[in-house]
């Protein structure tokens, strides 16, 4: 029956067999691979990209280097622009004026491909860490500010009333009512701005970076270092997902009171 | 004559060319349960904004009283002398009963900077804040669930949250707008014999020669409700005589029906051939199209309570 429930034993051992498969399912292809051609480097088997996590790790510095200025920048990014984002999306939904001034470019700015204007960027910018985190913020923030803006549009006019009959200032009533009711929301906009952050940074360092992941990723698929590239992938992925794990937990700390959908 | 606590004079609103309510005059005294009834349409929400301040009539004025003050605070937007419970709770998500009913005296008493700056005394002022919370949720009936978040709770409950919300300020007047209209029939007459419990507070302070705690207007759609649980009922109405006015067309809604309606006492059994006589008469006078009565025709509650004193009126025998 649709959507009927499912002993969650089942729920594991379905999702436990899909991840073998693909495992078994690689290790099969990059085998048959191996024995057609043993130089091929383009379908290293998992063994292969282990030795080559080793060689970034250890061998090398790549992996400490790389991980330092992709996450400084990505952190440094992503703070920005939830900060700006946060302060400029609950303001708007609060004061007319100033969503009305916001409303027009921000959903211009929302349509823009940052990775098209990654030109420009360099352009006024350069190439230091400034321009990843150009690119961050001007890629993530304007859609950021439109869903936080949108959230907070959400809360019903009935409670900023109720909140003036109790005594508010109007600083209290956009900083103690609607940001504290909004901070779910706020939250998972964040978690789904991340993946469009990481996208951003990571294209800007394939094309311009000196180190971080997008630069070792382009350095080494031209040499075909596969056993590199692929545990960077993954990492990558590690990271993302890591990072919806963090917020996912913050969100449910703060508001223990949100009830999803 | 009581002190007053709420004040309407001259008020008339259209929106564009729609003309809503037309010299509207309605004197609330301190500790009166007012009902306020009408026909759809008939501008009962527009009168509920202009008293709340959220909407700014064409002409004409609201005004609240301080207790002990006879000079009048003009409304000019929502604030904290009116107290408001919509229909539909309106609670603080992320607030627990408890801090749902406390932040009014928290935003009211305290601001940004002394609640950072002065830290030790707002954590003193808040203890009382939240004692002071719990005792008037108990008095609702929610002692068990002061921790419990409005999701959590039924929506009699979050009610009742939302009047407590509404009282720990002790507003001039508390503003209930269709405030049973989404719960089912026993929760609902729970509720109305809260009200009716808030009431004999009123009659025991009059008696006690105290100001009355307590002043409601309650707007609502059920006749049953308004004569129930209120002191007197006011009826709004677009459907009165203004042909020998001189208007061209109608003129909006006014006040068509004032009148003392009779006292119960929590959980007392409700005297019905009173209570259905009353019941026709406004429906006919206030809510029939085909009936247009003079404007003053039913309009006599302060000449009949000068006369015979009743309600709050005649707590102090």
């Amino acid at each position: 029956m649709v959507r009927a429930p499912l002993a969650s034993r089942w729920v594991w051992l379905l999702g436990g067999i899909s991840v073998l498969v693909l495992l078994l399912g690689y290790s099969w292809i990059s085998h048959g691979q191996q024995l057609e051609n043993p130089n091929d480097t383009t379908i290293p088997s998992l063994a292969a990209m282990l030795d080559g996590l080793q060689r970034a790790a250890l061998d090398e510095d790549w992996l400490w280097v790389d991980t330092k200025a992709t996450g400084y920048r990505l952190g440094v990014g992503l703070l920005i622009s939830v900060v700006g984002s946060v302060l400029i999306g609950v303001l708007m939904s609060s004061l007319s004026a100033l969503e009305a001034l916001l409303l027009p470019p921000l959903t211009l700015a929302a349509k823009v491909v940052p990775t098209a204007a990654l030109a420009v960027f360099f352009a006024l910018v350069g190439t230091g860490t400034e321009l990843y985190i150009t690119m961050i913020v001007f890629g993530i923030s304007p859609a950021l500010t439109l869903s936080i803006y949108l959230a907070a549009k959400a809360i019903p006019v009935e409670l900023i009333d109720k909140a003036y009959t109790l005594g508010a200032s109007h600083m209290e009533v956009i900083w103690g009512v609607v940001f504290p009711a909004v901070v779910p929301q706020i939250i998972d906009a964040i978690r789904l701005a991340v993946g469009p952050a990481m996208v951003y940074l990571i294209a800007a360092e394939l094309y311009l970076g000196d180190e971080g992941y997008g630069y070792r990723i382009r350095l080494l698929s031209r040499r075909l270092e596969m056993d590199v590239v692929y545990p960077y992938i993954m990492l990558l992925a590690g990271f993302g997902f890591g990072i919806d794990v963090l917020l996912t937990g913050l969100r449910k700390q703060l508001c223990p009171w949100y009830v999803e959908g | 004559m009581l002190p007053l606590s709420l004040r309407i004079r001259g008020l008339h609103h259209q929106y564009d060319e729609n003309k809503v309510l037309h010299d509207v005059n309605i004197d609330i005294v301190r500790g009166e349960i007012v009902g306020l009834v009408g026909p759809s349409g008939c501008g009962k929400s527009t009168l509920l904004k202009s008293i709340l301040g959220t909407l700014t009539p064409t002409s004409g004025a609201v005004e609240t009283f301080e207790p002990g003050s006879s000079d009048g605070q003009r409304v000019t937007g929502p604030g904290r002398d009116r107290g408001i419970v919509y229909q539909r709770y309106a609670l603080f998500p992320n607030l627990t009963a408890l801090d749902n009913v406390a932040i009014g005296p928290k935003l009211d008493e305290t601001s940004y900077p002394f609640r950072v700056f002065n830290f030790p005394a707002w954590r003193k002022l808040r203890a009382q804040h939240r004692e002071r919370s719990a005792a008037l949720l108990k008095k609702v009936g929610l002692g068990d669930a002061l921790d419990k978040y409005p999701h959590e709770l039924s929506g009699g409950m979050q009610q009742r949250v939302a009047i407590a919300q509404a009282l720990v300020m002790k507003p001039a007047i508390l503003l209930l707008d269709e405030p049973f209209g989404a719960l089912d029939e026993a929760t609902r007459e729970g509720l109305q014999g809260m009200l009716l419990s808030l009431y004999e507070d009123n009659c025991a302070a009059r008696r006690a020669g105290e100001a009355p705690p307590y002043t409601i207007l309650i707007v609502t759609h059920e006749l049953n409700e308004a004569i129930y649980v209120g002191d007197r009922v006011i009826g709004l109405s677009q459907y009165w005589d203004w042909s020998g006015d001189g208007f061209d067309g109608p003129p909006g809604a006014t006040v068509i029906y004032d009148r003392a309606a009779p006292v119960y006492r929590p959980n007392a059994p409700k005297e019905y051939e009173q209570f259905m006589a009353q019941r026709e008469q406004i429906r006919g006078a206030v809510f029939e199209p085909k009936v247009s009565p003079k404007r003053g025709q039913h309009v006599d509650f302060w000449e009949a309570v000068a006369a015979e004193p009743h309600g709050i009126f005649a707590c102090d025998v």
